[in-house]
């Protein structure tokens, strides 16, 4: 780590309670580095979980999402979709090598201009601490981690999820809460590993053998996934070389 | 038929005084249908608010957050501004008075003139000028401050050589608009209206006629406006914190307090007042922020008074994190340190007694407020009653009525006090106004009408930016032409300039025309925070054509320059990446239509205490039909404890005739024993849920007051609750008046005041306490004059003409005492000769030991604090402060106002006060309420989803995860389900557009490609 490295941090911030406490800082001059691009939202629960990929992958060093307190959001339970959904994005960040620290969910008030400071302190540091972010070499995890989280499965999943864990379905059933989480943690595997697929099948056909060694994924693992794509019709067979299929994805 | 009289009333009211108060009271006057004549004795609007740096607590630069408020009035169709005027006199009836004005000729066109400033500059005459506190010099042609209101240039006929000599006329001869008009004669109007608020305001107190401080005759000592100047990046030495006897940086600074304040000296006043404490605190850490921290700053003072919401955290952080030495000390003089020298000695008197000098480069005088011989010479004109002060006469149960019926006053004209009090008064005389002439509203007044909208559909964006240097609060910090320089370089960028303050009237000018010459379809300004300042800048594009959400700001003050003041190119370039993104985001707004909604015109008070009465009472006397919600089963809540005001008025009788009145009124709907269980809703149309002994009802309503109250509370504390001798707040007057033969046999009563309040788990001051323990030992004094009273106390905090009861008290003999909170007194039970009593140890400051007092009572002033309200806090989706105390939208220039419409708040809910303010506070809130109540449609936020239905599936997951219903499935034939927005529903949080799996739905404003813009440009580097 350079002594000089200045990380450039993505930021999200609600309208009401996490930008109201930034400015709180500014009125009462804590002095914070010069890290966060803050980008205002309304309600943390605007933040799709696409933009933290999106953040990543266009050059921050690390991406800071801050709403109000669990309790106090303006639109009374916005903040608690932000937390399942960030809850994924870490999963699948975790799952992708490029680890969850790369992005934090903080909650702070209006009244909280100190721990605001404080929280933009010490996630610099912790983006200090892990060094710049270059996206090249993950370019393909990130470009995974876009479509996994831009599948409808995942998107269903993290989507309903409070449908599920708290409210009763129509049998007067809720899911328990380590059920659900198995759940997400299994689809979120399966579903970055179709991405991989897809993704480097997207422009040229290739080999079964060929996926194993871009993606990094066991043979046996690219052509089960392959053939749930195949299935779903995102991917389809585009001719032989010699003997050896090759495969090529189908635009969504 | 015979007319009923106020058929005949004028919908017009006077605002005298065009000062942060009469600025209040006359947009909320113009905004709720009422014409105002504002009449303001200078060229320019904005008094002493506009000539301060900053304001405390939170260290706000002042003309910032009131620039917004002048440009309002300068625009304001409803106003009527009339400078260089003065009243002569009032005749006529409330609802019907005729005012006679007098206006001295400005001998400049006011239509022609356009503030080029070549007037000025080809002035050959240099006067003393008096805006800045003599510290500089201007010319006799000139402008009050830079950004004032109306921007017009003035001649100064009492220094122009023309008017002198009769001859010069360089300005006439220079003005490129022939806007300079010597045949000006004096005017006089004939105004008619129906009610006046007085708000002429204060001067500071003049220290020269006080030998002992040197004041005009050393250099270096100023008085507090003075240095306000000084540190004032538009003032005489533009921001650059210098002496004047030598423009030399100064290394130590010392202020003094309580000048002419708390002084008994013929040509002193005898008040506290009340501002001081907390001005010279702001005032030493703002010069700590301009010398960059090496700067050494002493306060001397008496008694430090910071008894307002925030206030003692503020001294806190003074004291323990900057700090600022604060020095309890008398002091007796200022001589110059050596021959020569023109540094200062100081020479003092600390509290126990030893006499001191320290030398300091600049002494900044604490000077007090008062109200000057003009003001009171007006009163007598228009027949008005002041006290022995000079201020206003008015009843603390009539805060802002003066003794001539239908003339109301605000500010500091009836009472020192600080910023956020006189706009709670100035809402409040609005108020009263409103209420007296309710049948009138509406009758005098247009709608605001602007030009057709552009559209800009078929245009490629053309963005416009405008950086502002926000006086030094940016440019101090950030390379502000740099910042201007780059933006030039940005993709869709057309324009870019920067501003001294880009929220002054001249700038708004400023902008229409620049997006006109360049016709801009896109505004950027790069400034404080949205979150004030957006509003303004949305109206000024709409009054150019353009859809107000084709703007979008750059926050590069609070979320830049402020929190990185020591790493200007850091802050520079974070500045350039901010403005990148928003004008990435920019380029992809698109126009927004209004979204206007009905009125519901019932208003829901919540709590009955005083503050809640008074806000029931005032709307529904200015016609609204007003629920009055309480939780117990009596009406006056805390003040039915309270006996008398702090000046003697009694209490029980006002409760009583407050009740007697919301009993009989026909608009007030009054639950008892009533509980809420709901708030629903939003501005405009609210649905609450109460439970009540007799069962449940709904009620609908267009807005909230919550008036909740505050209790003391009751610390486990100097036996509170081990003996019976020891007693809270009001319970030991009220153990002497049901056995009075308790009194008789007492020798000693002692009060221990600050009880749970100023320590680490609670910091606030509870401001009441020091005037109600005072206020009982005059009156124990009163019974028993050979009885020892005893109050020890860290600060006495008598505020105001408050300081009158701890004279009194003094003079009959009540020992006060003093002790710090890390030596706090100690209580136990003990028999004194044969009787059961107190031993009370506290350790003397002046002797520095410890001594022992024998009392048969002690009284805790224990702190107040706010009832349990976090439930209803979410209901209402508002905030609470870290006290439990609800928290305004704006400390300064919004105190009842909430963040979110509709919503109000006053009394003891808000922060300990006393009655009068409670009061003050409750008109206000209801005088807020109101301007929203008093219309037939509101606009609100369009800020909605949209759904595309050609991508919805009908999955049903936006339904099932919006919290207010403002999207649902509905039936499409041949599609099956589709999602279907309801607009008016919508709070435009978003969660439906990050939920959608099919990315169907979108948010106005926050649109999926606006925000990815925004974040591809903040990646890019430059």
């Amino acid at each position: 780590m350079s002594e000089t490295f200045e990380p450039r941090i993505l930021s999200f911030l609600c309208n009401w309670c996490s930008y109201a406490g930034a400015d709180l800082a500014g009125v009462s001059r804590l002095q914070y580095p010069p890290t966060m691009r803050v980008i205002r939202v309304m309600c943390s629960g605007r933040v799709d979980p696409g933009y933290v990929i999106d953040g990543l992958q266009k050059g921050f060093d690390g991406v800071f999402i801050s709403g109000c307190h669990i309790g106090d959001c303006h639109y009374i339970d916005g903040n608690l979709y932000t937390l399942r959904r960030m809850a994924v994005v870490q999963e699948l960040l975790d799952l992708s090598g490029i680890g969850r620290e790369r992005m934090e969910l903080k909650w702070s008030s209006a009244a909280e201009g100190q721990v605001f400071a404080d929280n933009v302190k010490k996630f610099t540091q912790q983006i200090q601490e892990l060094g710049p972010f270059d996206p090249a070499p993950w370019s393909l995890s990130l470009s995974a981690l876009e479509r996994t989280l831009n599948s409808p499965r995942m998107r269903w999943l993290v989507g309903s999820s409070r449908q599920l864990t708290e409210k009763k379905n129509v049998y007067q059933e809720t899911m328990p809460e380590a059920d659900y989480q198995a759940i997400v943690r299994e689809a979120a595997a399966e579903e970055f590993e179709k991405a991989m697929i897809s993704v480097v099948i997207a422009e040229q056909p290739r080999s079964v053998r060929e996926m194993a060694e871009l993606t990094g994924l066991p043979v046996y693992t690219v052509s089960k996934r392959l053939n749930e794509l195949e299935r779903k019709g995102q991917a389809g067979l585009s001719g032989y070389d010699g003997r050896t299929p090759r495969f090529l994805g189908v635009p969504v | 038929m015979k007319k009923k009289p106020q058929e005949n009333f004028y919908g017009a009211v006077m605002v005298v005084g065009g000062g942060i108060a009469g600025i209040q009271a006359a947009l909320d006057l113009a905004d709720s249908g009422f014409l105002v004549h504002m009449v303001e004795k200078s060229p320019a609007i904005g008094g002493v608010m506009s000539a301060l740096d900053k304001t405390f607590p939170t260290n706000d630069c002042s003309m910032c957050i009131l620039s917004p408020k002048l440009v309002e009035v300068g625009r304001h169709r409803n106003i009527r501004l009339l400078t260089l005027s003065e009243v002569e006199s009032i005749e006529g009836e409330p609802g019907r008075f005729t005012v006679t004005v007098r206006e001295r000729p400005r001998y400049v066109d006011t239509d022609k003139c356009i503030a080029c400033g070549v007037c000025a500059d080809k002035c050959p005459r240099k006067v003393e000028d008096a805006y800045n506190q003599g510290l500089g010099t201007r010319k006799a042609a000139y402008v009050l401050y830079p950004q004032a209101v109306p921007l017009k240039y003035a001649i100064d006929a009492d220094h122009c050589i023309y008017f002198e000599k009769g001859k010069c006329r360089a300005c006439e001869k220079f003005c490129p608009a022939g806007a300079i008009d010597f045949n000006q004669k004096e005017k006089v109007h004939q105004i008619d209206v129906g009610s006046i608020i007085l708000a002429p305001g204060f001067t500071s107190f003049d220290p020269s006629g006080m030998d002992v401080y040197g004041y005009g005759r050393l250099p270096n000592v100023v008085t507090s406006m003075q240095f306000e100047r000084i540190l004032n990046a538009s003032g005489p030495f533009e921001g650059h914190l210098t002496r004047p006897s030598d423009h030399k940086a100064p290394a130590k600074i010392a202020w003094l307090q309580c000048v002419g304040s708390r002084d008994m000296h013929e040509g002193a006043n005898p008040y506290c007042s009340g501002v001081c404490c907390m001005y010279a605190i702001k005032e030493a850490l703002v010069a700590r922020e301009h010398a960059g921290g090496d700067l050494e700053t002493a306060i001397f003072f008496m008694d430090m008074r910071t008894h307002g919401k925030g206030f003692e955290q503020t001294y806190m952080r003074a004291r323990d994190e900057e700090g600022v030495r604060f020095i309890r000390s008398r002091v007796h003089s200022i001589e110059p340190a050596g021959p020569g020298s023109d540094d200062l000695s100081i020479h003092y008197v600390t509290e126990n007694g030893e006499i001191r000098d320290e030398v300091f480069d600049l002494v900044v005088l604490s000077t007090g407020l008062e109200i000057s011989p003009e003001i009171r010479e007006l009163a007598s004109k228009l027949d008005i009653d002041l006290d022995r002060d000079g201020f206003a006469s008015t009843s603390s149960f009539q805060p802002v009525a003066t003794s001539r019926p239908g003339i109301f006053s605000c500010g500091a004209f009836a009472g020192v006090k600080d910023i956020p009090q006189s706009v709670m008064e100035a809402s409040a005389a609005y108020s009263a106004s409103a209420a007296l002439l309710s049948p009138a509203r509406n009758t005098l007044t247009t709608e605001k009408s602007y030009p057709p909208e552009k559209s800009v559909a078929d245009e490629e964006p053309r963005v416009g930016v405008f950086v502002c240097h926000c006086g030094i609060n940016i440019g101090g910090v950030v390379d502000v032409p740099a910042v201007r320089e780059y933006a030039k370089t940005l993709p869709n960028v057309v324009y870019a300039g920067d501003n001294l303050f880009t929220c002054s009237q001249d700038t708004q000018e400023n902008i229409r025309k620049t997006i006109q010459e360049h016709r801009l379809n896109r505004v950027v300004v790069a400034a404080c925070t949205p979150r004030t300042h957006e509003p303004l800048f949305q109206e000024t594009i709409r009054e150019a054509g353009l859809n107000p959400y084709l703007f979008e700001f750059a926050n590069i003050r609070d979320q830049d320059s402020w929190v990185h003041q020591k790493e200007p190119e850091r802050a520079t370039t974070k500045a350039k990446d901010l403005v990148r993104m928003a004008v990435a985001k920019a380029s992809l707004l698109e126009p927004i239509d209004r979204l206007q909604l009905e009125v519901n015109h019932n208003a829901l008070v919540i709590g009955a205490g005083v503050a809640g009465m008074a806000a029931a009472l005032n709307l529904a006397d200015q016609g609204f039909h007003t629920f009055l919600v309480e939780r117990s089963g009596v009406l006056g809540g805390q003040a039915n404890n309270v006996r008398t005001t702090w000046n003697g008025e009694s209490v029980p009788d006002f409760i009583a005739d407050l009740t007697r009145r919301i009993q009989a009124h026909d608009r007030i709907d009054l639950l008892l024993e009533a509980d809420i269980q709901d708030i629903s809703g939003f501005v405009g149309n609210f649905t609450t849920k109460v439970k009540q002994p007799s069962g449940e009802k709904t009620l609908e309503h267009g807005v909230v007051i919550v008036a909740t109250g505050g209790v003391p509370c009751s610390p486990q504390e100097y036996l509170n609750g081990e003996s019976d001798r020891v007693t809270v707040w009001h319970e030991l007057e009220q153990l002497f008046e049901k056995e009075p033969e308790r009194l008789a046999a007492c020798d000693g009563v002692a009060f221990i005041q600050c009880v749970g309040s100023r320590e680490p788990e609670r910091p606030y001051c509870s401001k009441l306490c020091c005037t109600a323990s005072i206020q009982q030992a005059i009156a124990l004094k009163k019974a028993r004059p050979d009885l020892d009273v005893t109050v020890l106390y860290r600060d006495i905090r008598t505020f105001g003409q408050r300081e009158d009861l701890y004279r009194e008290a003094r003079e009959r003999g009540v020992l006060f005492i003093r002790f710090s909170v890390d030596q706090k007194p100690t209580v136990e039970k003990v028999d004194k000769d044969g009787k059961k009593m107190l031993r009370i140890g506290v350790t003397d400051p002046i002797l520095g030991r410890p001594i022992h007092l024998y009392v048969d009572y002690l009284n805790l002033a224990t702190a107040i604090v706010p009832r349990p309200v976090e439930d209803l806090a979410k209901m209402l989706k508002v905030p609470l402060n870290e006290d439990g105390f609800f928290l305004e939208a704006h400390i300064k220039l919004r105190p009842v106002d909430f963040s979110t419409d509709g919503v109000f708040v006053c009394g003891l809910a808000h922060y300990p006060k006393p009655i009068e303010e409670s009061i003050a506070q409750a008109q206000a809130a209801a005088g807020r309420a109101a301007r929203l109540l008093s219309q037939e449609t509101i606009d609100v936020e369009p800020i909605v989803s949209v759904v595309d239905q050609d991508l919805c599936i009908g999955c049903g997951l936006c339904e099932a995860s919006c919290p207010f219903g403002a999207i649902r499935l509905v039936e499409v034939p041949g599609k099956g389900y589709r999602a279907e927005n309801i607009s008016a529903l919508c709070k435009g949080c978003g969660v439906c557009a990050a939920a959608c799996p099919q990315k169907a739905i979108d948010m106005k404003h926050f649109r999926d490609r606006q925000i990815r813009a925004a974040i591809r440009a903040g990646a890019e580097r430059i």
